[in-house]
């Protein structure tokens, strides 16, 4: 019976100095599935179940798969704004050469010497009855001294 | 384009000039006075078109020159233009004077001729 007192006043004694302990773990974690590990605080559920899924090896993989479309995806978009923004680095330039172009066609000033393209692409249209006849008669004579040197020399 | 086209377009454009005195003193100073029989030739025949006292008085009564050029071929294509001017008036008026006043026998004769045929025409 002592044997039995004792032991049960132990066994209470260690009921009442675990209960605070407990009480103190159950206040550190805030999340009701977080356990306190060395001052870090795991969010996830890390505990392994205890029934083995068939197809856990599966779920690793898809997870991992998962994880690389993920970073896929994320390189792919880094990629892809890197060159929109050259895309449209390259509009804007163009855009620029296109107004500054339109901008010095507008300030330019074209002239054309008609009389003397029609020349070049006709050398003997000066000599034509029309174009002779509005020449001054001085002109006349000095295209006529031209085409006979020797003859007015003499 | 041939010189000779081009002196013949330049004495063409000057038979149609608006400046004829100036047109005139240049056909009688290069043109009558050309080596070529075809650019006197041609600048008789457009002195006779411009049908002025001045450009009519250069072949006519001038030795040498327009129907008293030597070469034959310039003195009858003078006085076929001469026939084919519809107002003749000027024309005979200046060979009138020439006939009776004219320094140069040849020239006198000449104009008798064309005279005459002019009369005839």
């Amino acid at each position: 019976m002592q044997i039995g007192k004792i032991s049960l006043h132990k066994v209470k004694s260690a009921q009442t100095n675990v209960q605070p302990n407990n009480i103190e773990k159950n206040q550190l974690a805030t999340n009701p599935f977080g356990v306190s590990f060395k001052g870090n605080v795991i969010q996830a559920d890390v505990f392994e179940s205890s029934k083995q899924s068939i197809g856990k090896n599966i779920s690793e993989k898809s997870k991992l798969f998962a994880s690389a479309v993920v970073s896929g995806i994320n390189n792919f978009n880094e990629a892809f704004k890197s060159r929109m923004n050259s895309v449209v680095s390259f509009g804007k330039k163009i855009t620029t050469n296109v107004f500054d172009t339109i901008e010095r066609i507008g300030n330019t000033e074209v002239k054309f010497d008609m009389e003397g393209i029609k020349n070049r692409i006709f050398p003997d249209r000066q000599y034509s009855v029309k174009n002779l006849t509005n020449k001054p008669v001085e002109e006349l004579k000095n295209l006529w001294s031209e085409l006979t040197p020797t003859e007015t020399a003499a | 384009m041939e010189n000779n086209k081009k002196i013949r377009n330049i004495i063409t454009a000057l038979g149609e000039h608006k400046d004829s005195q100036a047109a005139i003193e240049l056909l009688t100073e290069f043109g009558t006075n050309s080596p070529d029989d075809e650019i006197r030739e041609l600048t008789a025949q457009t002195l006779i078109k411009k049908n002025t006292h001045e450009s009519l008085r250069v072949v006519l009564i001038s030795k040498g020159k327009g129907i008293n050029d030597l070469s034959a071929r310039v003195a009858m294509a003078s006085i076929n233009e001469l026939l084919s001017l519809k107002d003749k008036t000027e024309a005979i008026k200046i060979l009138d004077d020439t006939i009776k006043m004219h320094s140069e026998e040849e020239v006198r004769n000449t104009a008798r001729s064309v005279r005459a045929l002019m009369t005839f025409s």
